[in-house]
């Protein structure tokens, strides 16, 4: 294993291993633009030039591996006058308009300027103009005067995604980025080129002026969109979700998402169900809490625990799927279980999953196994010919086609008790003698387990919205007003009764971007 | 705990003199008459009487008073303001509110759909100004934040705050 | 008959006339406009007559009608008839007194003549003095308005009790404890003045002052007992419970004392009261120690100063103009000692309670006890 010596640190690296990531263990920053560790090294920017000893001219750290025995300096003279010089060259023709610009609080530019620049300009020439709002794709825009033509959008289409839409044109300072000609920037990860962007030349259509990231508060937390579970940043302003961005996870999703689960973060705020309703009538926690307990009561004593369904739904996580076990089998008294949730959608062979239900595989692992959840099918079936006499259901999806949907709806009038907890307003809702409001994602924390059966974390990043509650707080609620009480008040007792070893954290260091 | 220390303070001693208290008195007596006399004054000149009436007499405000905020207009009388946001971040009571649109000109790019400002909540500390890069928002109008009888007749809005507004000396997009 | 008349037309002019609009004029122009003044502001002025603001004037009948208006309220669980009569047990009280106090010597019917050999003696040759210028001509007026005084504290402890607050209880009891302590102060400092007179009667007592020593130095009671009118002074300002002696009424600490739960007329009332008290200390105090209606050198039959003698316009018209001129006197003595206790009152910040009650007991107590001795010690001398 070769030895270094990096600004008088040594240092011993494994073999192949580059100067920037050898400097990065040892504890340096090597700036650097157009290196991403998800993709390859073309060496264009010279941001990360450092002085090898014994080499006369100064080496992109990005590109040069180790060798033993190497000294390293990463802030000699020459580095910090090479790393000026390029910023400022940079600087030629680039706008600096940062107060209309997106990236302006986590712009690499700005930041590496500030670093290790922060001298007045001495250009008094025009600056080169561009097209500043050029719609290369339909979630992504492009301003070519603030592209510092690192090439890493190129890459990712061509290495990560394979579609190779974009490219360099013209030359020198006319060079822009492009789509051939005929396509745009339409792949299904196209905004992951606006993350990757050092700077605010690719920005996301969604994210577009909507807020200022220095305001934005982070929630590590998980994609609801498919079964994949990528992880993600989840970042909010007062109280509402503003973007995800991708978390590093070798594991599951690397350093990207898709552009479908980046906007599921809508559904957290769009037409929620934010106060408890009894028929049509708004009610608080604790009047509904009775009255739920009043119906259940007699529906139980009326037509026994056998008639009543109850659906669970993989949209939920692992703790309010756990908790809804025990209400129903130790509170309710009935198995009869069927299984909702969202139906299949399109799948790719990168992340995508056709699975668009977080928490599949959470679900089965809380219930030994799917074998013994009725399906959806079942449900609309068992309705139709009256053998059920009431239905309790988490959340109000249903792999149904519309038709099948129809059928369902009208089925549910001959219910004596149909209790629903969603988090939105809807058709269902409506119907139901009773509707609890829940919360997203985003207002509590839990655990789903992906596709690959990782177990994933995802934490509460602001307070429920309106009266809404988590499943499982919901289910104690119940279970008290039934005088079954169901004693849990936190989630992480939840968590020690459902995995009873502490799993160990995977917590994978994210290399510097 | 060993380490507490303990400082004592002496009382000041007071002769006989101070605690009869008679001299001190008098000399307040004397603070309070010279006073009243002196505002007494048949020549209103002489008196110092600090009183402004103020709906009869009305002060110029200096030239650097901070009032009412006024939004700047570009050349063309749009607004000059870009919604980077940094007055409503740096706004210690935050009382700015922006919403960022999407600007026709390209040029542009980005304007504020909607800038209003909480002239209640507002300190009058000037932060703002000092944080906005294109002198656009500034408190020079030299009026003071008028009284209102409702609460959102103290939210003036992006279009309000225009009209009390005037074109900047600073050049547009800075000296290149 | 006449004599009846003659009380009611007295009554009418010294009670309305004079205390009522002296003391309800001071809650205008002693509380707003001097403290204006003294603190370099203008004070009330915008209320007008036709444009005029006539110095504030508009402001006190507008107060007037104000507390007329006003919603008089009566707290739930008081005791509802103490809590209606204590703003007249300290009203009363503050008036009464006033039968006492002279304006004027009495009015002889024959000519005066003064005594330069008599020490300025003035006699009544060929008639008889007749009382036109005090309520009541008593001869221990002095101890009665003690007496008087005295009976106002019950006013302030009642209305503090029966307003059901606890507020009002300590200011009540706080007053209460104040008045009785500077009470005795007051009394003693006064022993001395009453052995120089020898006499309880307020008029006698102003005559004696028209007295001069060696011709020249009127024997006024401040100038004969210097201590005691200090005293008397500072007990006074206590005894009319305003600042710095306030602490009734401590706002700071509860709220407004014995009226916190007074509103309305009641309430205007009680501060009325307060005021015409203190009118009434200051006409107390011109009285004894400041020769009440005397102008020295000005006697009833000319100037005298030393060993010359003028009558200007002649004798018949003289004995007119010094009448006028000695109502002046009194009425500008009393007035001046009201603006004082203001000026003090906007000089001097609140006591505490503690320092009230040692200052009472500790410092005026034994000082006018000595003064006593002193003076005891002096008249059995010469
Ligand atoms: S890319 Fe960075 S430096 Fe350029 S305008 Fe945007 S924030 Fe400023
Ligand atoms: S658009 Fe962004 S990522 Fe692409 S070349 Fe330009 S600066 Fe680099
Ligand atoms: S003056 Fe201060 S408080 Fe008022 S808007 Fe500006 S920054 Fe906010
Ligand atoms: S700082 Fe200036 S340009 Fe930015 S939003 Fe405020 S007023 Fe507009
Ligand atoms: S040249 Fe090394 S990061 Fe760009």
């Amino acid at each position: 294993m070769p030895k270094v010596t990096i600004n008088g640190t040594e240092i011993e690296v494994e073999k192949g291993t580059t100067l920037l990531r050898a400097a990065a263990q040892a504890g340096y920053e090597v700036p650097h633009f157009c290196y991403h560790p998800a993709l390859s090294i073309p060496a264009n920017c010279r941001m990360c030039l450092v002085e090898v000893e014994g080499n006369w001219k100064l080496q992109p750290a990005c590109y040069s591996e180790v060798t033993d025995g190497m000294v390293v300096n990463t802030k000699s003279d020459r580095v910090v006058k090479a790393q000026k010089a390029v910023l400022e060259f940079i600087l030629v023709n680039h706008p600096v308009d940062c107060p209309i610009c997106d990236q302006a609080g986590e712009c690499k530019l700005q930041d590496y300027y500030m670093a290790y620049d922060a001298q007045e300009s001495r250009l008094r020439t025009e600056k080169q103009s561009k097209v500043k709002v050029f719609p290369i794709g339909p979630e992504v825009l492009y301003d070519g005067e603030r592209c510092i033509l690192c090439t890493r959008c190129v890459r990712f289409c061509e290495e990560i995604t394979g579609t190779n839409e974009l490219t360099i044109v013209q030359r020198g300072d006319s060079a822009e980025i492009r789509t051939f000609p005929g396509r745009e920037l339409d792949n299904d990860y196209s905004v992951c080129t606006a993350d990757i962007c050092p700077v605010g030349a690719l920005t996301s259509r969604d994210f577009r002026f909507k807020c200022r990231v220095w305001l934005l508060s982070s929630t590590d937390s998980v994609c609801t969109g498919c079964s994949r579970g990528c992880n993600i940043h989840l970042e909010h302003f007062r109280n509402e979700i503003q973007r995800y961005r991708p978390r590093y996870n070798p594991q599951v999703n690397d350093y990207w998402m898709c552009d479908a689960g980046r906007l599921t973060y809508k559904e957290a705020h769009e037409d929620r169900l934010l106060r408890p309703m009894n028929n049509g009538v708004q009610l608080n926690w604790h009047a509904v809490g009775e009255a739920t307990a009043d119906k259940l009561r007699r529906v139980l004593k009326d037509d026994g625990a056998a008639t009543m369904a109850f659906v669970v739904s993989p949209q939920a996580s692992c703790e309010d799927l756990f908790l809804a076990r025990e209400f129903a089998t130790k509170v309710l008294g009935t198995t009869n279980f069927y299984l909702g949730g969202k139906a299949d959608g399109d799948s790719d062979d990168f992340l995508i999953e056709a699975d668009k239900n977080p928490n599949r595989e959470g679900l089965s692992q809380v219930f030994g196994g799917l074998d013994d959840l009725k399906t959806a099918v079942q449900l609309l079936q068992d309705l139709e010919e009256g053998t059920l006499s009431s239905l309790y259901m988490m959340e109000s999806h249903l792999p149904f086609d519309s038709g099948e949907r129809t059928r369902f709806i009208d089925a549910l009038d001959q219910l004596d008790l149909f209790i629903l907890q969603a988090q939105h307003r809807s058709d269902l809702a409506a119907k139901a003698h009773l509707a609890l409001p829940t919360c997203s994602h985003a207002e509590t924390s839990g655990t789903f387990v992906n596709s690959q059966g990782i177990h994933q974390r995802f934490d509460q990043a602001f307070a429920p919205h309106g009266q809404s509650l988590p499943h499982w707080q919901i289910f104690t609620r119940l279970s008290k007003a039934l005088d079954a009480p169901l004693e849990y008040t936190f989630v992480h007792q939840v968590q020690k009764e459902m995995f009873p070893a502490p799993e160990e954290e995977d917590d994978a260091a994210q290399p510097a971007e | 705990m060993g380490n507490v220390t303990v400082k004592n303070v002496d009382r000041i001693k007071q002769t006989l003199w101070e605690k009869s208290y008679i001299p001190e008195i008098l000399r307040g007596l004397s603070v309070t008459t010279s006073h009243f006399f002196r505002n007494l004054n048949p020549n209103k000149e002489k008196r110092t009487i600090f009183t402004r009436e103020y709906p009869e007499v009305i002060t110029e405000y200096p030239e650097r008073y901070r009032g009412l905020h006024r939004l700047m207009l570009r050349d063309d009388g749009q607004v000059r303001c870009v919604a980077c946001m940094c007055c409503s971040t740096i706004c210690p009571a935050d009382c700015i509110h922006i919403e960022a649109g999407e600007h026709d000109d390209p040029t542009i790019e980005k304007y504020p759909t909607v800038f209003v400002i909480d002239e209640l909540r507002c300190i009058v500390c000037g932060l703002c100004v000092e944080a906005c890069p294109c002198d656009a928002i500034r408190m020079d109008s030299g009026r003071h934040i008028p009284p209102s009888l409702e609460r959102d007749e103290a939210f003036f809005d992006r279009d309000l705050l225009m009209e009390l507004g005037g074109l900047s000396e600073a050049k547009q997009g800075g000296q290149r | 008959m006449a004599e009846i008349l003659l009380s009611v037309v007295k009554i009418a002019v010294i009670v309305f006339g004079f205390v009522m609009l002296v003391a309800s004029l001071m809650t205008l122009l002693g509380d707003r406009k001097q403290s204006a003044k003294i603190q370099n502001r203008i004070g009330p002025n915008q209320a007008r007559f036709f444009g005029f603001s006539l110095a504030g004037i508009p402001h006190f009948l507008a107060d007037g009608i104000k507390m007329i208006l006003k919603e008089n309220v009566t707290p739930a669980q008081s005791n509802k008839f103490l809590h209606t009569i204590a703003p007249g047990l300290v009203f009363v009280p503050a008036l009464v007194g006033w039968a006492v106090v002279p304006f004027m010597d009495h009015y002889c019917t024959g000519t005066v003549q003064t005594l330069p050999q008599m020490n300025y003696t003035e006699v009544c040759v060929g008639g008889e003095w007749k009382n036109y210028f005090s309520i009541m001509h008593f001869n221990s007026g002095l101890l009665f308005a003690f007496a008087i005084a005295a009976v106002s504290v019950y006013g302030a402890a009642i209305a503090g009790w029966a307003s059901n607050s606890k507020f009002s209880l300590l200011g009540g009891l706080r007053s209460s404890a104040q008045m009785i302590s500077y009470e005795v102060s007051m009394g003693l400092s006064l022993a001395g003045v009453l052995m120089i007179y020898g006499t309880l009667n307020l008029n006698e007592m102003v005559r004696m002052q028209g007295n001069m020593f060696g011709d020249w130095l009127p024997m006024w009671g401040v100038v004969v007992q210097p201590l005691a009118f200090f005293l008397f002074f500072l007990a006074g300002l206590a005894e009319t419970k305003r600042a710095p002696f306030d602490l009734p009424e401590d706002e700071s600490v509860i709220v407004a004392g014995y009226i916190t739960e007074y509103s309305s007329m009641k309430f205007a009332m009680m501060q009325l009261s307060e005021y015409a008290a203190t009118v009434f200390i200051a006409a107390l105090i011109a009285v004894i120690f400041l020769g009440g209606w005397q102008v020295p050198y000005v006697y009833a039959d000319g100037i005298r100063f030393l060993d010359n003698h003028w009558v200007p316009f002649g004798e018949d018209a003289w004995y007119w103009i010094s009448i006028f001129l000695r109502i002046g006197a009194m009425v500008f003595k009393i007035l001046f000692l009201v603006w004082l206790q203001f000026m003090m009152r906007w000089t001097l910040p609140r006591f505490r309670y503690d320092q009230v009650m040692t200052l009472g007991w500790k410092i005026l107590l034994p000082l006018s006890i000595a003064n006593l001795f002193v003076t005891a010690l002096v008249l059995a001398i010469l």
